[in-house]
């Protein structure tokens, strides 16, 4: 391995971090969670933005991890592991967040509905959609209860995603989403 | 009704159950299975509503949270809004830069109307 074009990579692109591999557990999430506070800290964002970064960063990283666990308990033929990349434009106005895992058909069927809604709903009309879920919601003890990309579309600029197809019954689905930053001192 | 304390996390705050009625949660929320971590808290406030005692109040101080401790977040609100007098008060702290919480706990007052819910700056 030429460790010198990881190196490249993260510079070009301004990367704050990778994580890849196998399993993303919860241990490993608040640790990245942590160096992303500190990224925070350094760069003076101010809380309001950070928290929002953090949050879409947890919210990606619990939805491919809970992914994960039930691929392995239902003994099913995909590949567990994902991908979670955080950087940041040059010109350090905006944060970007990628997550990249394989899932099923089925599940892209699931999941593709709900991101063609929020991608046509304005700003409102998400946080109008996501208070509903989560009152319609009640008692229903899910993970995410069902409003997790609800929770990321409210807290980013812009989120985008696209399906790869592997074979007939597998694909690749990454999200990408955008936070743009306000600086301390400049709102 | 014996008081309950439950240290912080990285990832989960500390929460403070006072047998007197007062209830304070610091700290990040984000529990990999969050209701199952919660349940202690809910199961406590339950037994309290049981009790003698009227006066409640809750303290929430969260800098950030996942969307399965939002949706906890609104269970509990709904239970301490069953048994909603005017005993009953709910503090949301944040931090005036943290504009996230400020509009978090403005979704709360909307969906609770009835609940004396204060934002209150730090």
């Amino acid at each position: 391995m030429d460790i010198s074009q990881i190196q490249k990579l993260v510079e070009d692109d301004g990367i704050v971090f990778i994580g890849y591999g196998g399993f993303l557990s919860q241990a490993l999430i608040s640790a990245m969670t942590e160096a992303l506070e500190k990224e925070a800290e350094i760069n003076d964002i101010g809380m309001g933005v950070s928290s929002s970064i953090f949050t879409v960063f947890i919210e990606l990283s619990q939805n491919m991890m809970n992914y994960s666990k039930s691929i392995l308990k239902d003994c099913r033929d995909i590949f567990p592991g994902g991908l979670i990349v955080v950087s940041r434009d040059s010109s350090g106005s905006s944060y970007y967040i990628h997550s990249q895992n394989i899932i099923s058909i089925e599940d892209k069927e699931k999941i593709e509905p709900k991101l063609k809604e929020i991608k046509s709903l304005d700003r409102d009309g998400i946080k109008a959609k996501y208070k509903e879920l989560r009152r319609s919601g009640k008692n229903t003890h899910g993970k995410g209860g069902g409003i997790g990309f609800y929770e990321i579309a409210k807290r980013c600029d812009s989120i985008e995603y696209d399906f790869k197809e592997i074979n007939s019954d597998k694909l690749y689905f990454h999200i990408k989403t955008t936070i743009k930053l306000t600086k301390k001192g400049e709102e | 009704m014996e008081n309950l304390v439950i240290e912080e996390t990285k990832y989960t705050p500390k929460i403070s159950l006072d047998k007197n009625g007062i209830v304070s949660m610091v700290g990040k929320s984000y529990p990999e299975n969050t209701f199952e971590f919660y349940e202690p808290v809910m199961e406590w406030i339950r037994e309290y509503f049981k009790s003698e005692n009227k006066k409640f109040t809750l303290n929430m101080e969260i800098t950030y949270f996942n969307s399965s401790s939002s949706k906890l977040f609104f269970d509990l609100f709904d239970l301490i809004e069953e048994h909603n007098s005017e005993d009953i008060e709910v503090n949301w702290i944040y931090d005036e830069e943290n504009e996230s919480a400020l509009e978090a706990g403005e979704d709360f007052q909307d969906d609770f109307e009835g609940l004396k819910i204060n934002l209150v700056k730090k």
